[in-house]
């Protein structure tokens, strides 16, 4: 029994990480890439996408997009299975360490979904938007994707936490 | 004005920022 119970532990935990890398890598990537925000050229010709790229920017979308779901999901499983998934989310006792990195979590997995999302698919030209929507989008999208790359920061360390370091906080 | 998060080492001391803050508040939290 205990066997079973470690495994299935140590796969949500493996695929927690594995989604999470997945989909913040996009975040990091973006950071290195566009190291600072540069306005949509509004003046500039509509961009025409092709099948083919339009097919690739869909997924790539999809995939981290879907990451965070699958990410969040492991994470509420794992502190259920623990059976610290109220007191984590309540903020009491020593689960609030990791009940906090799962609220963050939580906000990054909406943001990406109700914020970022809506706005990316107009940039993108997934939606027909005109050309000063679309840089109006940019910039909230920009916006969008940098807060949780910021806020990933202390969810990192509050992970770590939830099983290493856990004297600093008591 | 400009927004810290525009530039990378805007973003990665806003989040080391907010990390003192929330590690700071858990403290507090935890051991009350």
């Amino acid at each position: 029994m205990y066997v079973e119970t470690a495994a299935i532990d140590l796969a949500l935990r493996w695929i927690h990480l594995v989604a999470a890398i997945i989909w913040l890598g996009h975040n990091y990537v973006n950071v290195i890439l566009r190291p600072r925000f540069v306005p949509l050229a509004v003046a500039g010709p509509a961009q025409v996408l092709t099948e083919d790229v339009r097919g690739r920017e869909w997924r790539e979308h999809a995939v981290f997009r879907y990451a965070s779901i699958v990410t969040w999901t492991a994470g509420v499983l794992m502190l259920w299975r623990q059976g610290i998934l109220v007191d984590a989310f309540l903020l009491q006792g020593y689960p609030a360490v990791i009940g906090v990195g799962a609220w963050i979590g939580t906000l990054m997995m909406l943001n990406v979904w109700l914020v970022l999302w809506p706005h990316q698919k107009k940039v993108l030209g997934f939606v027909p938007a005109p050309p000063e929507e679309r840089a109006r989008c940019a910039r909230i999208t920009f916006l969008s994707s940098r807060t949780n790359t910021m806020l990933s920061i202390p969810l990192l360390v509050l992970m770590a936490a939830g099983s290493h370091g856990g004297g600093l906080f008591v | 004005m400009r927004n810290p998060l525009d530039s990378v080492l805007g973003t990665v001391t806003s989040g080391l920022v907010l990390t003192l803050v929330l590690v700071g508040l858990l403290r507090i939290l935890v051991t009350a």
